[in-house]
């Protein structure tokens, strides 16, 4: 009833400010995406892994009861021994690894770009970079992650030079050993991660980074006691969303990864594409969901920086 | 301390670099779309052409995937932009606590990987409409319908943090100036708020549309049994490697060039115009020799200048026919094949000779083999040196009265098999 009432205190007030049209549609707009978009499919999606997986006729009838069965099987396999199934566990691993590999490499390779975006290029320079790196992110996903394919292939450019350098003998199959797919990845979310750490070091004050030189901090020192602990909250933003869309990515790995290496996501989707089995497909989308949340919030408490950080 | 970083040696290095790490696979992909080799790949080059984008828009399938995805994206922006407005309006408005909780809630389907959130948007919509009982054939159940809720799940929110970053600029006391002045609060929002957010729904507008387009993890559950332009794409590439691809990226890739281009160029010359008057730099001597110049930056002449540079190279792409190059090469390659046949089994007897008789050109006997050959052998240039409209070329199929006959003057390794020989020799 409280609550209720604090409710109506609070519709109240947005109609005191905008008037009872206006006040409708910003509730009803953002409620609509909060329950049947974002929460509600969530929770069936849920509820969902917890059942069988029975033909339409019998949904909800007797046999229509919840189970673990599908949870079980990520952990045990098909088997009723107490085998473990290795297989769907090593993937989850190393999608993860590989999800941190990426998030990682973003991180080097785009902090010294942000940094002098953000603080020694002039104005006209930066806002080219500025432009130079959305190019790139407004083509296809599926057309980068080929581009990748073409680059990597056993007559690709990479292999015709290294040979003709003299670096490698025979092609190395690239795609084979996943280093197109892991390129691949970092390429796909620089722009995720570079925005976050320009927008963390753009607001730090320049005379700070000016003061610590005049102190005798070497180049490498401005870096790791003021640049960094600074802009902690961009980096905290950008390796999250890097880590979260490279562990979630289904296209990349469909495209550039070997075939003998699965990602996460390929085995949800083929639970629910070839397999058939949608609610075991759920359970799956959800250990990966859970997982990766997890993952993500002990990482941020390790590094002692607040959730609300993420997307500014 | 007035050293800047990032005008050194080292630095511009790297930010050389990590642009060629940004742009070098799109430009290798862009230049195999206009080779005619059957693999996307630039070495061995064999000749320039502008067949690929023939075959693309002969590709009904990609052309229907278009469609749906315009609908989509049309779709997407109608419901994410009002969705994405309201969701930053609602936050600029509430209380610390409320904003941070609901910022959390909004930016989670950033997050959530898009195999999520198309899992849990078919299986919630399927169990609504089973709980309404409609039939498969409902709405409910259609691909459009769901992929547009799928994709707005997360676009709003991208749509959301566009509008944040504008809405923090509004300065609140505008709004109340309306309201003192007789204004009611619905026509304070109309009139005030929402003029100031129309540039940041114009972008939102934009990004929205890109994201539709090109999203494939949450599009490839929700559209059920239908296809998108992403989601062709997809089965193309995994279906076999194939430049018509690259003409996709290259068209991709003009058109956004086409549109930075004349984004900046409108930007800069919105910029020029905003300057106040007295704060404009009076125009000194060598200024004036630079006003041309300036006119030829003005957005109208841009805009021109790529209408021609994009028309004049799509009318000379379609007037571009590399057939007979092609053709070439093909005849170099099938020399190359009965040369390395005529090396792998010196003493056998030639194949050919019972087919020999055979009135119609060579090129059938050996065709179908030559068409999937694999570009095995080196390309050596011996067959190359044979003059260039020589018997290798098309023409040199016609009957041999008529054809010079090369395989006689010089040594050439491949003549026992040389379309020449096998041709009537009478």
């Amino acid at each position: 009833m409280k609550d209720f009432l604090g409710i109506r205190r609070f519709f109240a007030g947005l109609v005191e400010r905008n008037g009872l049209a206006v006040s409708l549609y910003l509730t009803a707009a953002v409620g609509i995406w909060i329950f049947l978009l974002i929460i509600l499919p969530q929770l069936t999606m849920f509820d969902y892994s917890f059942h069988h997986n029975l033909p339409p006729a019998k949904v909800g009838g007797p046999e229509d009861v919840y189970t673990l069965e599908h949870y079980r099987y990520f952990l045990r396999g098909s088997g009723n021994g107490s085998a473990y199934n290795v297989l769907d566990m090593s993937v989850l691993v190393r999608t993860l690894v590989a999800a941190i590999f990426v998030t990682v490499f973003d991180l080097v390779i785009c902090y010294p770009v942000a940094f002098m975006l953000a603080k020694s290029s002039s104005a006209g320079r930066a806002r080219l970079m500025v432009l130079a790196l959305i190019v790139p992110y407004w083509i296809n996903e599926i057309l980068r992650a080929f581009a990748f394919r073409i680059l990597f292939g056993s007559s690709g450019v990479i292999n015709e030079f290294g040979m003709a350098v003299g670096l490698w003998g025979s092609p190395i199959d690239f795609i084979r050993e996943d280093v197109a797919l892991y390129a691949g990845l970092a390429y796909a979310y620089i722009l995720l991660m570079i925005f976050p750490l320009y927008n963390a070091i753009e607001s730090l004050d320049i005379n700070q980074l000016e003061a610590a030189r005049d102190m005798g901090a070497t180049r490498l020192q401005v870096h790791t006691k003021v640049v960094i602990p600074y802009a902690k909250p961009g980096i905290a933003s950008g390796s999250t969303m890097v880590f979260m869309l490279t562990a979630g990515a289904l296209a990349a790995p469909e495209i550039l990864g070997g075939p003998s290496n699965l990602w996460f996501t390929q085995i949800v989707y083929q639970w629910f594409n070839s397999g058939g089995n949608w609610p075991r497909g759920s359970a799956y989308a959800m250990i990966l969901l859970v997982v990766c949340i997890a993952f993500v919030l002990l990482t941020m408490r390790l590094f002692k920086v607040s959730i609300g950080a993420i997307g500014r | 301390m007035t050293r800047k970083t990032g005008t050194g040696l080292i630095p511009g290095l790297y930010l050389l670099l990590f642009f060629a790490y940004l742009f070098g696979p799109l430009i290798i992909m862009v230049i195999t779309a206009f080779n005619s080799s059957q693999f996307p790949r630039i070495r061995p080059w064999e000749c320039f052409t502008t067949g690929w984008f023939a075959k693309l828009a002969a590709d009904d399938k990609l052309l229907a995937g278009i469609g749906s995805s315009l609908v989509i994206g049309i779709g997407v922006i109608a419901v994410a932009i009002p969705v994405g407005l309201a969701a930053a309006i609602l936050l600029s408005q509430v209380g610390p606590r409320l904003r941070s909780a609901l910022y959390t809630i909004f930016i989670a389907p950033i997050l959530v990987p898009g195999v999520v959130i198309g899992l849990s948007t078919l299986i919630f919509w399927g169990r609504i409409a089973g709980f309404l009982g409609l039939s498969y054939k409902s709405f409910l159940y259609d691909g459009t319908f769901l992929t547009i809720l799928g994709q707005v799940t997360f676009i709003a929110a991208y749509s959301m943090l566009v509008f944040l970053s504008r809405i923090q600029r509004f300065d609140p006391t505008l709004t109340e100036a309306a309201l003192d002045m007789g204004a009611t609060p619905t026509q304070a929002f109309c009139k005030v708020l929402l003029p100031f957010m129309a540039p940041a729904i114009g972008s939102a507008t934009v990004l929205a549309f890109l994201a539709s387009l090109e999203n494939y993890n949450t599009t490839v559950f929700t559209i059920v049994s239908g296809s998108t332009f992403t989601t062709v794409l997809a089965s193309k590439v995994r279906y076999g490697l194939d430049p018509s691809i690259s003409a996709v990226a290259v068209i991709i890739i003009g058109a956004t060039l086409v549109a930075a281009i004349l984004y900046e160029s409108w930007r800069r010359d919105k910029a020029r115009r905003l300057l106040p008057a007295g704060r404009r730099v009076p125009a000194a001597p060598a200024d004036l020799w630079l006003a041309p110049v300036r006119r030829l930056t003005h957005p109208a002449f841009v805009g021109a200048m790529l209408a021609v540079v994009v028309g004049g190279s799509i009318w000379a792409g379609s007037r571009h026919d590399s057939s007979a190059c092609e053709a070439q090469i093909m005849e170099n390659k099938r020399a190359l094949q009965q040369q390395f046949m005529q090396q792998q089994a010196p003493a056998s007897p030639p194949p050919a000779a019972t087919t020999a008789p055979v009135q119609a050109p060579a090129s059938s006997v050996f065709a179908p083999s030559n068409l999937f050959s694999s570009p095995a052998p080196e390309p050596a240039p011996a067959p190359a040196q044979a003059p260039a409209n020589g018997a290798f070329a098309p023409s040199g199929l016609a009957p041999s009265s008529e054809a010079p006959a090369p395989a006689g003057q010089q040594p050439a390794p491949a003549s026992p098999f040389a379309p020449s020989n096998l041709a009537p020799s009478q």
